[in-house]
């Protein structure tokens, strides 16, 4: 059963909540081998910053660094909205494994097709 | 105690996944069954309470064939390329 999944997160530390319940989803899309996305944008952008995640680890989860290395070994795709990074005055040469800076472009590419998503 | 496993054979692998659950369980689950060749049983020990429907669901979608399951054992065969 082969198909595409989004996931379309908006949130960093200021919600580690949703950030971390992000990850587990889009792992599960991964796992289920979906060819997945992680849209990152707005606050959420700072998770494609190596090391800012860290130190977020929600009871009851593993540990956010962990998820999103997951998320990358399972093939999975983080957009990085281009705008959001820059707005925050981020460097786009230092971005975890399996990052890329897109522009909304490359999302309406992505979703086009149909896939679905879900949103954090 | 372990549960009695089912008529299948041996497992090729053992993975006590323990009380994890949900995308965690299910990227890691990937790759532990993309490790074995196409027929060989994986046993996996799943505690999550969510398991006896994920791991069925999972299956559905995958095509890794779930042989037998009494929560939280489960017998999985990973499928032909």
């Amino acid at each position: 059963m082969p198909g595409k999944f989004c996931v379309s997160l908006t949130h960093a530390k200021d919600n580690r909540d949703k950030a971390t319940v992000a990850f587990v989803v889009a792992n599960a899309a991964a796992g289920s081998e979906k060819s997945t996305l992680v849209f990152l944008s707005t606050e959420a952008v700072r998770l494609a910053v190596p090391g800012y995640a860290d130190d977020v680890h929600e009871e009851g989860f593993a540990p956010l660094k962990d998820l999103i290395a997951n998320f990358a070994a399972a093939g999975g795709t983080i957009y990085v909205c281009s705008p959001c990074f820059k707005k925050r005055g981020l460097d786009e040469n230092k971005l975890i494994p399996g990052a890329k800076i897109v522009g909304g472009a490359k999302l309406v590419e992505w979703l086009s097709d149909g896939s679905p998503c879900v949103s954090y | 105690m372990q549960a009695p496993g089912p008529p299948l054979g041996p497992a090729a692998d053992r993975w006590d996944a323990g009380d994890m659950g949900c995308g965690e369980l299910i990227v890691l689950l990937r790759a532990r069954i993309r490790a074995l060749e196409p027929g060989q049983l994986l046993h996996l020990t799943a505690r999550d309470p969510g398991a006896p429907e994920d791991l069925p669901a999972w299956s559905r979608m995958t095509g890794h064939r779930l042989r037998h399951e009494a929560h939280p054992d489960y017998w999985i065969e990973r499928r032909a390329d």
